[in-house]
């Protein structure tokens, strides 16, 4: 039930207003390689018009734009009474700017600058709302994943985890087949408010420990390190 | 015209208010003054008369023929005897004999024949007299004294009084008033010069110091407080500038990794798989470039205080068992054990997520720089008013020029260990202001079992908000104040 599947079915319509050139081409092929129909506006302007008389089923949206901001687009939309799920991206991480483009009705928000795999996960999760009954059972390849047993087991083999070591699975799992970064991690599976040194190093040694287990020798790999992004969970090399 | 008086200067203010307090005061004295003088003249009037009176009484005697007589009459001469008026009377009202000044006095009459006095002021010609008048019995024959004396005097000395009070008042209040401001001035002064020197010291010129020309009286203590805030200002200044220059530098190396990385990549043509060992390497570097930023916005952030701690009831004991499981992994990673020992429930008002992090901090820090196989203790106790978090390691220790330096941003006990191991040299930094926030202190010293001792120890108090005083104290950029 991954967005891919969704995507192929009916093709999800993304408008990403950015006014910075590199980031919208960086956005519009990492959405395109998700196989997202992509429309960029680089303008307040544009973006106000676009988002007003097009229809899109996701809106990622800069604050700071020349000509008309990204909140005031939001506002338009929503006294519109257009819900489409709206993430913001923005470089003030301000509670305040956070809580306005909340309560403005934005349904998240990225803090520039954003891990890309982090921004794929929101937007995977914005789409998915509300449309997917929750996922009991994981299995990728000899891999599998029980939530109601708690078990986990590779190639029909009990595996011997941790509770920490079992959430980190079964995060890697929902998120199979994309990249999973540290970010990530250390909300969803540690629950910590903020990335710092001593996390990075407890879930790098946590990971260690995790793939010992779930990729003892002679299995083949499943959970890969992506170099300075993240880490992934997915059958073959990346 | 409140508006004027506020806006004029203190000199004149205080001279206003000092003249009108003087006046006051010395209407009421003078009003008093003039009371009591009036008073006085008029009783030794009434004396006099008395006195005068009964001299005369006890000259009267009956004559041969039966007229009752003071003698004496050769005292008729009205120039000798302007202001007196001596009569007597019969009681049926026939005047007997008169002696003094020229003037009618209204008739007398007691009103009881007994031997009563009676003093009253009667009027003639628009002058006013004081007369005595009483009733004699000279050889049974009961006859009426009468001794009488102009006030006319008496008001003249009173009205000489009144005028001295009345002109010479204002004169003091004026005069009073001027001494004042000259005195206003004159102690007012030294603040003056102190305005123009202070106003001379701007951001550029923070070294400068007010002088102080006597560092015991108010003024002098005025200019060692300013003194005192500017040599914080500077060594504000000092820190930020510093510390700017550090944060460049630390933003620099990896910049420059990226990019010494990324033209090396593009010089020629390479393998897909060193394109992407490039590529994996400069995201480790923004990755750490990223973190960076993101300590450092928090730590100008808690310079601009605008973090606001939210306060809660904690179990440091917990704390730090939560502190411990949390990095536990690291320690069994390296064959460390971190035991926990609570000495009774240690509960105070402290914003758990900041305080925890500082937590996290020092002990990552004993795990980084413990041997392998080595314990390590947290001790959570009450000392005194105070909660104590105490982590002790089996480490090198900390050198002793180090103890403060080692919380200052980017300190590195090892230059070289800048790359690898993790970490800016932010984290005791971190830990530092975490503490401070709760108006508490950390220290770094050595521990009882030959590492360091780093003490984290925080009022019990500490529900009541820190002040400004307080923070002001604590330099949320390390320990070098």
């Amino acid at each position: 039930m991954s967005a891919q599947h969704l995507a192929t079915m009916v093709a999800v319509r993304v408008l990403v207003v950015e006014d910075e050139p590199k980031l919208a081409q960086v956005l519009r092929s990492a959405l395109r390689a998700e196989h997202y129909d992509v429309v960029i506006a680089a303008t307040g302007e544009d973006g106000f018009f676009r988002a007003n008389a097009e229809v899109f089923d996701l809106v990622v949206l800069d604050l700071m734009l020349p000509g008309r901001s990204g909140l005031e687009i939001l506002q338009a939309l929503r006294t519109r009474r257009i819900e489409t799920p709206v993430l913001i991206l923005t470089a003030r991480d301000g509670v305040e700017d956070r809580v306005l483009g909340l309560d403005l009705g934005a349904d998240d928000y990225l803090v520039k600058p954003f891990a890309l795999p982090e921004l794929l996960a929101r937007i995977r999760a914005l789409l998915r709302r509300g449309r997917t009954s929750e996922i009991l059972r994981f299995k990728v390849a000899d891999l599998e994943l029980d939530l109601v047993t708690r078990r986990a087991a590779r190639n029909g083999e009990l595996l011997d985890l941790t509770l920490r070591e079992f959430e980190l699975l079964e995060y890697l799992l929902r998120h199979q087949g994309h990249v999973v970064s540290r970010e990530m991690l250390v909300r969803e599976v540690w629950k910590e408010p903020r990335r710092a040194t001593p996390i990075d190093n407890v879930i790098d040694v946590q990971i260690t420990r995790l793939r010992k287990k779930v990729d003892a020798d002679g299995a083949a790999r499943l959970i890969h390190t992506v170099r300075g992004v993240g880490f992934m969970l997915r059958e073959g090399e990346p | 015209m409140i508006g004027r008086w506020s806006a004029a200067s203190i000199r004149a203010r205080l001279t206003g208010w000092y003249a009108l307090v003087l006046m006051a005061m010395l209407l009421v004295y003078a009003t008093a003054t003039y009371v009591a003088v009036r008073h006085e003249f008029l009783e030794q009037l009434d004396e006099q008369l008395h006195g005068e009176f009964e001299t005369l009484e006890g000259r009267l005697a009956r004559m041969p023929d039966g007229r009752i007589t003071w003698g004496d009459e050769g005292r008729q001469d009205p120039d000798h005897e302007p202001e007196r008026v001596f009569e007597l009377w019969s009681p049926a009202g026939e005047q007997l004999q008169r002696s003094g000044a020229d003037v009618s006095l209204p008739p007398t009459v007691l009103a009881t024949a007994s031997s009563s006095y009676r003093y009253e002021t009667v009027r003639s010609n628009g002058e006013r007299w004081r007369s005595l008048t009483g009733s004699v019995t000279v050889d049974g024959q009961s006859v009426v004294l009468r001794a009488a004396r102009s006030e006319e005097r008496v008001l003249g000395q009173l009205r000489e009084v009144l005028v001295v009070l009345v002109f010479g008042l204002p004169l003091i209040v004026m005069l009073a008033g001027v001494g004042g401001y000259v005195l206003a001035r004159r102690a007012l002064q030294p603040i003056d010069h102190l305005a123009s020197e202070a106003h001379r010291i701007t951001a550029e010129q923070l070294h400068q110091r007010l002088s102080v020309p006597n560092q015991h009286d108010e003024i002098g203590r005025l200019a060692a407080v300013i003194n005192s805030t500017l040599a914080r200002l500077e060594g504000s200044f000092d820190q930020l500038r510093r510390f700017t220059a550090d944060a460049s530098h630390e933003l620099r190396t990896p910049l420059a990794v990226v990019r010494g990385i990324g033209e090396a990549a593009v010089a020629k043509r390479r393998t897909a798989l060193e394109y992407e060992e490039a590529i994996g390497s400069m995201l480790e570097e923004v990755d750490r470039m990223s973190n960076l930023v993101d300590t450092l916005l928090r730590l100008s952030r808690g310079d601009a205080r605008t973090i606001k701690p939210t306060h809660q009831l904690t179990d440091l004991g917990e704390l730090a068992k939560e502190a411990a499981s949390s990095l536990g992994i690291l320690a069994e990673d390296r064959h460390q054990t971190i035991d926990v020992s609570v000495n009774g429930g240690v509960v105070v008002s402290v914003d758990r997520l900041i305080l925890r992090e500082a937590l996290t901090n020092i002990l990552d820090n004993a795990i980084k720089y413990s041997p392998n196989a080595s314990a390590i203790q947290i001790r959570v106790e009450r000392v005194g008013d105070r909660a104590v978090i105490a982590v002790t390691d089996q480490g090198p220790g900390v050198a002793l020029e180090h103890r403060e330096v080692i919380f200052d941003r980017f300190f590195r006990v090892d230059q070289s260990r800048t790359r690898n191991g993790g970490g800016a040299g932010l984290g005791l930094a971190i830990a530092k202001w975490a503490v401070q926030l709760h108006g508490g202190e950390l220290t770094a010293q050595d521990g009882s079992r030959g590492g360091s001792e780093f003490r984290i120890v925080l009022p019990t108090g500490s529900i009541s908000p820190i002040t400004d005083e307080h923070l002001s104290h604590a330099d949320p950029r390390g320990g070098t104040s």
